[in-house]
């Protein structure tokens, strides 16, 4: 020790290094002792020894290093076993190795360049090295290819030794590529004329008309919605209906003009921060505003303001690049290498909106929002503003004349009280929707320890994590704006091979990653790694269209073949990853609703508006504190597209919750499909669902008198083909038998079309 | 019939019944109401317990006036809350809370030891009180979050967050239910509001929707949408039933898919449905006594109701059942509107426990009854002239009753005011243990999600070894 010091004091570099080796001397310590947890491939509560700069810059309690007062360093005080850290855990170093170290932090701990080269534990993982445009390979069976997805394809099956199956027969082809473009069965007119196009592009025609219909829009809007985690209501207790429809309107819209992938990204991450943002650009940050908001008596504002935070950084993980940011929130992720510091700098990002975080702001507990009043809804208001002002100058004129006691008694002072609260009852609604709106000061952001908001660590700033590509061009603070950028980045390996998995698994069933939301390192290999590569560039290639996405996808051979599962097939690959032949899909709860809607001919199809309330069953809203009114559509609300539905989150619509439709409480990535008795009775007992049997049955009793043209008209509403004559026979043997219980033709009808929006054929595309 | 139809549809009920008949479980595994999914009813350890019944009392009654009796807090009655207790602690209702020190609230309610045991209750329980020796209460247990929603997520899901599975989703998951003709997992209610939080209580989470609580009325349809539609008699729902079944067998054949084998089945389950719901709410064949005993109205939403209806469901093999009973939140108040709600809850609850003892159920069956969290030993000032208590999530009391439990004891325990208990007890380790009973091991019972493995759990939870039988 006292040579140590002695050399210290003497100075000068040689002398310093030859005092306190850190190769021969301190390395030895550490790594005995500290590495195995605080190294750059497992950093403990954020500290990594290994580097001089990640020593430097500490760990998730802040720096460890003392500079200006060395002793009073946190890693030598833990050392000592001074403080609440005390290292290492459950034993202490011996004196003279505490030395070494002291001695080696007053020296400004000292490390050769050479052995301080940093190493990421997954960096060389595939999902981070950048999408490469592969050739499409060769294969024997040219006439199968449609476009270079099927090359792909056909080259894995043939090494399999498997045949594609054949293409689907029209008819199934076009309500497939219906019910999947547009979310709705083609009608038997649409169907008539795509079979009696006999011309080579036909299906081709077909799909641009199914693109360029503002349905399209409609449909692939639910399916974002779902990562949105859109809902009408703020969720937990008290979950008051909140103004958010315009956003979902947005998204509809965006679609329908395919507005690029990148800039339909950039604007709901950060519209607010373009220069001088339009109001359908500020809408667009509703997406981050959609998350559940509580406000219940007696709370920490800051625990839920945070929570919706930490609920924005997972989303971006699940929704962006396919990881699971959310398992680094109270520790380094285990399995990929994202820090917990890493988390929190991507929190910092997101970390300064101007939301309340405490009791006194409870009034403004839905800030920031936006006014979108229209003329008529500022008409209506300053109308009523003005009735308000001249009841209460009645009042207070009236009052004036009355002493406080006689007041209580008085009719007239009653009366006019009565009226004005009647008024206050009926002030007029004004269009809003909830945006972001970034704080002027931004907020400080820390490491929560343990991923606990009242315990702050170290205090971070925005950065991306280091094992992605880093920030370009920004100078001074990094904002929302520069991360949203930073997403739809070319460079970024992953943003674009995520979103075309989610778009493959929606037209195959299961994505070419079968964990569409986690690419890690836990995640499952891509089937065909090199198509979806080929995917993710040909995207970003077309200028982020999804339209031109869509198209490539539903055009190829694979996505064309029949989907009857084949014995061969299911022998060497029984799950058919390999895509021999196409799945069997149980349709979305909304499009099993408007399926139901078209076959019925009651189909609203109005596009956007204000949520709607078609029927619900009896009770199922008082299944949470405040059963809210709701209002049965009469009108054509109450025919209206599934996407339309009030969605209160404590007490969601059972139509669509009980078909798997997710509850809207985090980013859904995938919707898993059930197969229960309470599906089976909401399609046979439902009044929705018997008022649409019924029109159903009026317009099969309308196309003729009778009963085989009668039924080839509901067939061809319902499941767009011909009955075979089986069916025909069972069928019609039911109608007999309804005859003869009920004598009335419509019901004998109504039940013959519940049997067939009951079909599993019906809620499945084939 | 034509022939050839007549053929064609008997050729493809025989291929249904070779190639699924015994498949079908393996087919639609997932998909069958409440069947299990993890390992098929295969459980970790012999199983005590075959159902449970969680009887929640939403909005946290207090432990100090029910269950866990503080001589000593008498002393300290009106006195400031010395600052050692509070020292680090954080509280609902902050801002009003604790503008000036809050004072200590001693109970106004007669204690007295109940049983062989001597189990404390108060007199607000005198049934409970009565059948001391079968119950075992729980004092000192711990919970994590001070606001109504999330503690209620946590004391079901074992996370204040919503989107994770609740026990009654994780325990039919994980064994499956008895109930060929109910739903596995069934969710009652009453007292004048919802619970707070609504469907996320019951939810599955990541899990299938399949094994998500299925909320049940005590009056009109018991579920959702069960009665045919009006002027559709029985005979013709079935003759529609059957040629929905005759039809999607020609699609089977044709498409080999076996999801269409499990759809069939389930719209067989749908109908028995049907005529086993309207049986389950019908109390005609309860006896006068059984009723009395309750406390039970045909035909009324109220808590006896739901604890007869309780019985009669896992009479019928349903896997849990969980009851909710608003308003247990007295702030303001904690004289008039408790005596209230006592008095509602008292009597069934004890008729419930005793009812499954004397029909020889209660061995295979455990009772749980308790909120989300307890009150604070300081008192709590909203309106002049009137008491109550704070939300406090360091220490309340719950009790259990049933097989997979060492009835007539008190486990755990607070210090002498009630606040801070004196042994660790918290609401994973309630979870760990329930899950035991029922042959589940708690470490065990995983499902992947978002990259990684999830337990009810999380990554705590012990086992009350002093509860276990």
């Amino acid at each position: 020790m006292l040579r140590i010091l002695a050399l210290v004091v003497s100075g000068g570099c040689l002398l310093a290094q030859q005092a306190v080796d850190y190769e021969s001397k301190v390395l030895p310590i550490l790594r005995a002792n500290c590495i195995a947890c605080h190294s750059e491939k497992n950093i403990t509560s954020g500290l990594s020894l290994e580097t001089q700069e990640s020593l430097l810059r500490g760990g998730n309690r802040g720096a460890v290093v003392k500079k200006s007062d060395p002793a009073a360093s946190l890693l030598l005080q833990a050392l000592r076993h001074e403080g609440d850290v005390k290292m290492p855990p459950g034993r202490k170093l011996k004196d003279e190795q505490i030395a070494i170290l002291e001695q080696w932090v007053k020296d400004g701990v000292p490390m050769p360049a050479a052995l301080m080269k940093a190493r990421r534990k997954g960096a060389d993982h595939w999902a981070f090295q950048a999408p490469k445009r592969h050739p499409a390979p060769e294969v024997q069976n040219v006439a199968a290819v449609r476009n270079p997805i099927d090359n792909f394809v056909l080259a894995r099956l043939e090494k399999a030794g498997l045949k594609p199956s054949p293409e689907a027969d029209k008819a199934t082809l076009l309500r497939r590529v219906s019910l999947d473009l547009i979310g709705l069965p083609p009608t038997p007119k649409e169907l008539r004329e795509y079979l009696a196009d006999a011309r080579p592009d036909a299906y081709e025609r077909a799909v641009d008309r199914l693109l360029a219909s503002p349905h399209y829009g409609e449909r692939w809007a639910r399916v974002w919605l779902d990562i949105a985690r859109y809902a009408d209501t703020d969720g937990y207790t008290i979950d008051a209906p909140r103004p958010i429809w315009k956003y979902r309107d947005w998204v509809i819209e965006a679609i329908n003009k395919d507005v690029p992938f990148s800039q339909f990204v950039i604007e709901q991450y950060a519209g607010d921060l373009l220069p001088n943002p339009t109001n359908d650009q500020l809408i667009a940050t509703g997406f981050h505003r959609n998350t559940p908001s509580n406000y219940e008596g007696g709370i920490d504002f800051e625990q839920y303001r945070v929570e919706a935070v930490a609920d924005r950084v997972q989303t971006t993980g699940a929704a962006f690049l396919g990881l699971t940011l959310g398992c680094a929130r109270c520790h380094d992720h285990k399995y990929d290498p994202i820090s917990q510091r890493e988390f929190y700098q991507l929190f910092a990002f997101l970390n300064n909106v101007d939301e309340v975080d405490k009791e006194d702001d409870r009034k403004y507990f839905n800030k920031p929002f936006l006014d979108l009043a229209t003329a008529e809804e500022s008409a209506r208001s300053e109308a009523y503003q003005a009735q308000v002002d001249a009841l209460q100058a009645e009042l207070k004129a009236y009052e004036a004349k009355l002493s406080e006691e006689k007041r209580k008694t008085d009719p007239g002072w009653m009366e006019r009280r009565k009226n004005l609260a009647e008024l206050r009852k009926h002030k007029p609604e004004v269009t809003q929707t909830l945006i972001m709106r970034e704080l002027p000061t931004p907020r400080q952001s820390y490491i929560h320890l343990g991923g606990d908001f009242t315990r702050k660590g170290a205090s971070v700033d925005a950065a991306v994590p280091s094992v992605f590509p880093q920030l370009k061009g920004v100078s001074g603070r990094p904002t929302r704006l520069d991360l949203a950028r930073w997403l739809v980045d070319r460079d970024n390996p992953l943003t674009a091979r995520v979103t075309v998995n989610r778009f493959w698994q929606k037209y195959f069933g299961k994505g070419l990653v079968d964990t569409e939301n986690d690419f890690g390192t836990m995640g499952e290999k891509p089937t065909h790694p090199e198509l979806l590569d080929w995917l993710a560039v040909e995207f970003m290639d077309r200028g982020w269209s999804q339209k031109a996405l869509h198209k490539t996808i539903v055009m190829s051979g694979v996505y064309r073949q029949a989907s009857a599962a084949r014995a061969d097939a299911k022998a060497v690959d029984p799950d058919n990853r390999l895509l021999a032949y196409q799945s069997r899909i149980r349709l979305d709860a909304e499009v099993i609703r408007d399926s139901a809607l078209v076959a019925s001919g009651l189909f609203s199809g109005k596009l956007g508006g204000p949520s709607v309330y078609p029927p619900i069953p009896a009770g199922a809203n008082s299944v949470t504190q405040v059963t809210r009114e709701w209002k049965t559509a009469t009108g054509p609300d109450r025919y209206r597209r599934g996407l339309y539905t009030y969605f209160q989150r404590s007490a969601p619509h059972p139509g669509l919750v009980l078909f798997d439709a997710p509850d809207a409480t985090v980013a859904c990535t995938r919707r898993i499909q059930s197969n229960s008795p309470l599906q089976a009775l909401t399609l046979l007992n439902d009044e929705a669902y018997f008022e649409f049997a019924q029109a159903l049955a009026d317009r099969a009793m309308k196309s003729g008198a009778n009963d085989e043209t009668r039924l080839k008209e509901a067939f061809a509403h319902a499941l767009n083909r011909t009955p075979s004559e089986t069916e025909q026979g069972r069928l019609l043997r039911l109608l007999a038998a309804q005859r003869d219980s009920k004598r009335d033709d419509r019901a004998a009808w109504t039940a013959v079309s519940r049997v067939l929006l009951n079909l599993d054929e019906f809620m499945t595309r084939e | 019939m034509t022939n050839p139809e007549q053929r064609l549809l008997q050729r493809t009920r025989r291929q249904l019944f070779r190639d699924c008949g015994i498949g079908i479980g393996k087919a639609g595994l997932l998909s069958l109401l409440g069947e299990s999914a993890f390992a098929a009813g295969k459980f970790h350890h012999p199983p005590k317990i075959d159902r449970v019944i969680y009887l929640f009392m939403c909005g946290a009654p207090s432990h100090l006036e029910l269950f866990d009796y503080k001589p000593e807090l008498s002393k300290w009655d009106g006195k400031p809350t010395p600052e050692s207790v509070l020292k680090g602690k954080r509280f609902a209702f902050m801002d009003t809370f604790s503008k000036e020190t809050p004072k200590l609230l001693a109970t106004r309610r007669k204690f007295q030891r109940h049983g062989q045991a001597g189990t404390w209750v108060s007199e607000l329980f005198p049934h409970i009180a009565s059948i001391a020796d079968d119950i075992t209460l729980i004092n000192g247990l711990s919970t994590e979050n001070f606001n109504h929603g999330p503690a209620k997520l946590f004391s079901n899901t074992g996370s204040v967050r919503t989107g994770r599975p609740c026990m009654g989703s994780w325990v039919t998951y994980g064994i499956g239910s008895e109930s060929k003709d109910l739903p596995g997992f069934v969710v009652l209610q009453s007292g004048p509001r919802g619970p707070r939080g609504g469907a996320a209580l019951w939810g599955s989470g990541f899990l299938p929707t399949a094994y998500q609580g299925i909320p049940f009325r005590s009056g009109g349809d018991p579920i959702l949408d069960l009665s045919s539609p009006a002027g559709v008699t029985k005979d013709e729902q079935r003759q529609t039933l059957d040629a929905i079944a005759d039809l999607n067998r020609l699609r089977l054949e044709s498409t080999a898919d076996q999801e269409i084998a499990t759809r069939i089945s389930q719209y067989e389950m749908a109908f028995r449905m049907q005529t086993s719901g309207p049986e389950l709410i019908d109390f005609g064949k309860e006896s006068k006594a059984t009723l009395e005993m309750y406390g039970a109205e045909p035909g009324k939403a109220t808590y006896a109701n739901n604890c007869l209806l309780a019985r009669r469901l896992v009479e019928r093999g349903v896997r849990f059942v969980q009851l909710y009973h608003a308003d247990w939140d007295h702030h303001q108040d904690i004289t008039k509107p408790l005596d209230e709600v006592t008095h509602e809850v008292d009597r069934p609850t004890a008729a419930l426990i005793r009812d499954l003892k004397q029909r020889g159920l209660l061995d295979r069956t455990l009772v749980i009854w308790g909120g989300e969290f307890g009150r604070t030993p300081m008192g709590e000032v909203r309106e002049k002239g009137q008491i109550g208590r704070n939300h406090h999530i360091d220490s309340y009391s719950i009790f259990m009753a049933g097989g997979g439990i060492k009835p007539g004891q008190t486990v755990g325990g607070s210090d002498e005011l009630g606040f801070t208990p004196t042994e660790h007890i918290d609401v994973h380790d309630v979870h760990a243990s329930v899950l035991h009973m029922l042959g589940i091991d708690h470490l065990k019972l995983t499902f992947r999600s978002q990259g990684r493995d999830f337990r009810l759990t999380d990554i705590k939870g012990r086992l009350i070894q002093k509860l276990l039988a």
